[in-house]
């Protein structure tokens, strides 16, 4: 029933998404008749899901097997001070990146900060081993060429889980290759030959700091989820959602909007006098 | 014309007059309602950390404060959604106990956890679409980024029940009815395969906290 197509150039999406259904199978939208169950199916917004099952399942069980063994020796074995230093110069270094994005996302304020913590944190803070920034009140914040895409008013397109990498969806994809293809520290890097395990070493690092970092939020998701899968799904397309939009401020929460729900029973109903 | 505007006028006079004791008892509930997250929040991590009490104590206890504080009916139904009015009466009744218990054994672990090492602060609170207020609170975390943790809570007649709880921007609420959804969808779109699960699941977290089961 839509009224008019988006006017976006949607090709890619169609294509990658006719090449994926063709590979693994859609899910099976509701049946025509059935409203509720359709809207569900759009908010779900995982056409793909059979096939993002399947990679799922193959990221667990790389995970359980390597990357989670590893990260739980990282912190079982490197002192937490070692570790804390390994977090703030990976996190230094992709400083300038970040400042692209907040100059393309017309942030200012945020692009101040995060000179400013990059200037000061290099200089001060040696080469970033310490984030004397965060402690001088400048605060930290993530952001990515996926958010700059969200920022100008680009779809996420349907969800995907992407081999190794995990949760993701064409937008944040696209930004992904584009952060690595064109990270300016890795660029500056490039020109300098023999140089380029430093950019290897840096992006087996960051990975390993980030599933350091993740290990006990994971451990508790997973201890208390009925279905991980699309546990995750809704964790990772929620905080996603917050952080591109600056944090949950509390105008653009959603509304359950249970004054308009039929199932909501009279308990709710708000007595005026 | 003239008589009509007048009219309309005085229309709208006697409507600001009579949404004056609103807005006056709005701002009372607002502070009413930090207060209410500010005391919460302490209670549940005492109610979890308090010393000469066994673990099944502790969870007895949080678990008191737990059906005192939030509106679990209305929770559940929204989490399940259209898959309410397909349930039983005993699919709905034995739904919402076994909702109860997971979401006791979950968060009472949670606020155990959270208890040594965090301070909790609330910094503010909001009017919320459907009559309902929203309390912001932060918690702090040594040498770690703040963590934001929304309440959303309905009022009446100034006391108050918690019906989501929104951390770093992801609401639990929401979470919880894509995840039942999904269960249910698996299992052929059956309530009865989300109450498989759910037994299964609480027969788990009991083990690992022996005391979770409702009186």
């Amino acid at each position: 029933m839509a009224m008019s197509f988006p006017s976006r150039p949607i090709g890619i999406l169609a294509s990658t998404a006719l090449a994926l259904s063709l590979l693994a199978g859609c899910a099976t939208p509701p049946p025509a008749g059935d409203a509720e169950a359709a809207a569900e199916f759009r908010q779900t917004n995982d056409p793909f899901e059979p096939a993002n099952r399947e990679i799922f399942e193959f990221n667990e069980k790389l995970d359980k097997l390597a990357f989670k063994p590893v990260a739980e020796a990282y912190r079982d074995y490197v002192p937490e001070y070692a570790r804390d230093r390994v977090h703030d110069v990976i996190d230094n270094w992709r400083a300038p990146l970040r400042f692209c994005n907040d100059v393309a996302q017309g942030d200012v304020d945020r692009a101040v900060e995060t000179f400013i913590r990059f200037t000061f944190n290099t200089g001060f803070g040696i080469g970033g081993l310490f984030d004397l920034a965060s402690a001088g009140g400048v605060p930290n914040h993530q952001t990515d060429t996926g958010a700059t895409f969200a920022v100008w008013g680009i779809n996420e397109g349907p969800y995907l889980v992407l081999p190794i990498l995990g949760p993701s969806n064409p937008r944040d994809l696209a930004g992904m290759a584009i952060d690595y293809e064109f990270d300016p520290v890795d660029f500056r890097l490039g020109q300098f030959p023999g140089y380029r395990w430093v950019s290897e070493t840096r992006a087996a690092l960051s990975g390993l700091d980030k599933r350091e970092g993740a290990i006990d939020a994971l451990n508790e998701i997973d201890r208390t989820a009925l279905d991980l899968y699309s546990s995750i799904r809704s964790l990772y397309r929620q905080h996603r959602e917050a952080e591109i939009h600056h944090q949950p401020s509390l105008d653009k929460l959603p509304s359950p909007g249970f004054s308009s729900a039929p199932a909501a029973g009279p308990e709710i109903s708000q007595e005026t006098h | 014309m003239i008589f009509r505007r007048a009219l309309m006028l005085s229309v709208l006079a006697i409507g600001l007059v009579a949404a004056m004791p609103h807005a006056v008892r709005a701002a009372d509930d607002l502070e009413g309602a930090k207060t209410f997250i500010g005391n919460l929040a302490n209670r549940a991590i005492a109610s979890m950390t308090t010393k000469g009490l066994t673990d099944s104590e502790r969870t007895q206890n949080f678990r008191k404060l737990f059906i005192g504080s939030v509106d679990l009916p209305v929770i559940g139904k929204f989490v399940l959604g259209r898959h309410w009015r397909a349930a039983t009466p005993e699919q709905q009744q034995e739904f919402l106990g076994l909702f109860e218990d997971m979401l006791v054994l979950t968060w009472s672990a949670r606020f155990k956890d959270a208890a040594d090492t965090v301070t909790f602060q609330v910094t503010d609170a909001k009017s919320d679409v459907d009559q309902g207020i929203v309390v912001e609170s932060r918690i702090l975390r040594e040498k770690q980024e703040p963590v934001s943790v929304l309440w959303r809570l309905r009022a009446n007649d100034g006391s108050f029940r918690v019906i989501d709880l929104i951390v770093e921007g992801t609401s639990m609420l929401f979470e919880y009815r894509e995840e039942y959804a999904s269960v249910i969808n698996q299992n052929g779109g059956k309530v009865e395969g989300l109450l498989v699960a759910m037994r299964k699941k609480v027969a788990q977290l009991q083990q690992q906290h022996p005391a979770g089961q409702a009186n």
